[in-house]
């Protein structure tokens, strides 16, 4: 039976006794390693690295972009902490989080394993490849264009509302991007449409190098296809699934196309998101090092969640390994 | 941090006139002046692109041997990059750019343009522009309004209220002259079932309505302290209060859609074209295109009663101080104020700033032109609600979204929009 490459990848490697020419060996490709790194660290230092430091040095000054910045220390990081607005617009990453991470994740898995599982064993793997494609379209198309063609279906006379008012539910028609207490469900919904195909398409390619044995093997035994599901695709799966929190999370974190293009934070900043409105703070209000402590605020904590999840996965994957 | 700041900006120029420059070969434009180059961002087809085409025309024949390196921007690339572009050696000769403390203000408050005054006294461009039109032009330490030259604008703009004169006859109104019949009129289109006033929440529109309903109740002296600080403006009480009460009585009175909050401008211009509004509030900007595509009877008239009316000087020439070839950007503002390149501007659907309207062919035009001459003569431009301070745009879109979803009331909004307002006004009175 094949071994999984996530479990051959964390089993311990076997360890054979140094011997001299065995560490020179090893000396000599260690030291070329670090010339291949050096274009790659060379550009990290000029297109991250360099631009980070400045924009970190940036948040302590007070600049409208032209002119010279004055240093004032940490004041912009003591007015973000009585800002509503950039309250505001993190309580909204929690919202994308739960559109962009959660949901697609969940019912990702669901349909991918349905598809796997069930449409592509039962009709032919082609009905299952063209519904992962289907799944998958909205992440093709530019997030712009997504977001001015959702754009036009929200509207007061949009498709939407025509298509309440044809089914009999006029009564129902609503200003949805422009009322408060609805934009930020309708993001939420556009941005599940939008994710979904991502982990469709991911853990249908892990699924691929399960094997089939054991899924073979669960159904003599009689398990049902939601113990499968539980027992099998959700263990053999981990890794992937892992992979697309992490980068769901930093997308769903960082996200500003489709806020631009569907509503610019509004209405009444009820759909404001950091990088928004660091980019308003930037760009409109002119106050470049507010806004360069809106960056520095959200990159920390993408950091930080990403480094949480890295040490998740790894705990997971030891755990696996150990089992 | 000065060099990387460098490098940032010769990698921005860089990005945004890879394309235009690579079409213009490598010739070095140092020194002899040999070369002007020119960026603007009005469309081709639009009044002002039409008229700079056919100045770069007369340039050229009036400066043999000087080529022209003219670039078409769009808009947001000017507006966010102009500071860094114009820092750095890679910019322009002369450029369109935005008026106002943010923009203008800000770049000549830095030193980073060149101070015109002394062409615009030689040239006699502080005669052609009237004292109304001059605001913009000229900077006191960044603030608009006295001080010296840093832009020339050559066309203007106001807003008014464009209608569609079938919906009228049919519902029979007539076009009102005072606020009192204006509402009048509005009431009878609610009566039959139709919203009168085209509205767009998540965009100018909004603002600007509100502002002229302030500006129904205001003078100069409000005007300059909203807009030049010339003193505080209390919030709580008229005209701004007025201006926000009466807005959010019209969205009760069905005047205004209340299902308007997230369209765009360009939704409420369309719906006027299309003739599903009998009547918008709003600029001359609009005129040229309402002029080409609408096939029904329409017109335009003043907002009923004011003296006051939100419009100014369009956008500015400006001159940036690492320009090259100041002389040849001097010539080339001098001959866009020409009676020639101004009757272009009025014959096209735009407003030009020292125009003669009998040089305008079509009567509506020159009507259009002799209500703006009209205006800035009496001292009755009143600029932008969103003019004061940076960012101020996106406060009063918020604020006006919050009234026409009946979400905030009147004293709310005031109170949201007061504090960007009073916190900017600080921040540009510490500089």
């Amino acid at each position: 039976m094949a071994v999984p490459d996530s479990v051959a990848a964390s089993r311990p490697t076997t360890t054979s006794p140094k011997t001299p020419a065995a560490t020179t060996n090893r000396r000599r490709p260690d030291a070329a390693y670090w010339l291949y790194l050096l274009p790659g660290a060379l550009l990290f230092l000029l297109v991250i690295g360099g631009p980070l430091v400045y924009t970190g040095y940036l948040s302590l000054t007070r600049w409208s972009g032209v002119g010279e910045p004055s240093f004032i220390g940490l004041e912009n990081y003591r007015t973000l902490l009585t800002d509503d607005v950039f309250w505001t617009s993190f309580r909204n990453t929690v919202a994308m989080i739960v559109a962009m991470v959660v949901v697609p994740t969940l019912v990702g898995l669901v349909l991918a394993a349905v598809l796997f599982d069930t449409i592509g064993r039962r009709f032919r793997p082609r009905t299952a490849a063209a519904l992962r494609a289907a799944f998958y379209l909205p992440q093709v198309l530019p997030v712009v264009v997504a977001g001015i063609v959702w754009g036009w279906i929200l509207r007061p006379d949009g498709a939407l509302n025509g298509l309440l008012d044809a089914i009999g539910l006029g009564a129902l028609s609503h200003d949805w991007l422009g009322d408060p207490g609805t934009a930020l469900p309708v993001v939420m919904a556009v941005m599940i449409w939008v994710q979904i195909g991502y982990p469709v398409v991911v853990f249908m390619a892990a699924l691929e190098r399960v094997n089939p044995e054991l899924y073979e093997a669960a159904e003599i035994d009689g398990a049902g296809w939601w113990r499968r599901f539980r027992a099998i695709t959700l263990a053999q799966i981990r890794p992937e699934t892992f992979v697309v929190g992490l980068t769901c999370t930093i997308a769903a974190m960082k996200v500003f196309g489709p806020i631009y293009a569907l509503t610019r934070g509004g209405p009444e900043n009820a759909t404001n998101v950091p990088s928004y409105f660091a980019y308003f703070t930037f760009f409109k209000r002119l106050n470049v090092g507010y806004g360069s402590a809106i960056s520095m605020v959200l990159t920390l904590i993408i950091v930080v969640v990403a480094v949480l999840f890295i040490r998740a996965q790894n705990r997971a994957e030891r755990r696996d390994g150990a089992l | 941090m000065r060099r990387f700041r460098r490098v940032a900006v010769v990698a921005m120029v860089a990005a945004l006139t890879a394309t235009g420059l690579a079409a213009c070969g490598d010739g070095d434009d140092s020194g002899d002046a040999n070369v002007l180059k020119l960026w603007h961002y009005e469309s081709a087809n639009s009044a002002m692109g039409i008229a700079w085409d056919r100045a770069i025309e007369i340039f050229k024949e009036e400066h043999e041997g000087v080529e022209v390196r003219f670039e078409r921007k769009a808009f947001e690339q000017i507006q966010q990059n102009a500071g860094m572009i114009i820092n750095s050696s890679e910019g322009p000769d002369i450029m369109e750019y935005n008026k106002g403390n943010a923009t203008s203000g800000l770049l000549s408050s830095q030193g980073l343009l060149t101070d015109l005054t002394e062409e615009a006294t030689k040239r006699g461009w502080d005669t052609a522009l009237s004292p109304s039109l001059q605001t913009t032009a000229r900077y006191d330490n960044g603030v608009m309004g006295s001080g010296n030259w840093y832009g020339v604008p050559n066309y203007g703009e106001y807003v008014m209220v464009y209608y569609n004169k079938e919906l009228f006859a049919e519902h029979g109104v007539r076009v009102p002259t005072t606020l009192a019949e204006f509402t009048s009129a509005m009431d009878t289109f609610v009566a039959k079932g139709v919203t009168p006033l085209g509205m767009a929440g998540a965009e100018y529109p909004a603002g600007q309505l509100f502002y002229q309903l302030a500006l129904s109740r205001a003078d100069r002296s409000f005007v300059n302290d909203y807009q030049l600080y010339a003193n505080p403006v209390d919030f709580k009480a008229d005209p701004v209060r007025y201006g926000a009460e009466t807005f959010a009585e019209w969205v009760g009175k069905g005047y205004l859609a209340k299902d308007s909050a997230s369209l765009k401008a360009e939704d409420m211009g369309t719906a006027f074209i299309s003739g599903k509004t009998p009547m918008i509030v709003s600029g001359s900007w609009w005129y040229g295109r309402f002029k080409s595509e609408i096939t029904f009877d329409w017109d335009s008239f003043l907002f009923p009663g004011n003296t006051l009316h939100a419009g100014s000087s369009g956008n500015l020439w400006v001159v940036p101080e690492t320009s090259k070839a100041k002389n040849l950007a001097y010539d080339f503002i001098d001959i866009t104020l020409r009676p020639e390149i101004q009757a272009l501007i009025g014959n096209n659907g735009g407003v030009p700033v020292s125009g003669d309207p009998a040089t305008i062919s079509d009567a509506k035009d020159r009507r259009l032109i002799e209500n703006f001459n009209a205006i800035s003569s009496q001292d009755g431009l009143a600029f932008y609600p969103d003019w004061p301070v940076p960012g101020y745009y996106d406060v009063l879109v918020s604020g006006f979204q919050s009234l026409i979803n009946q979400s905030k009331t009147p004293d709310q909004v005031l109170d949201a929009i007061a504090k960007p307002y009073q916190d900017g006004v600080a921040e540009i009175k510490r500089d």
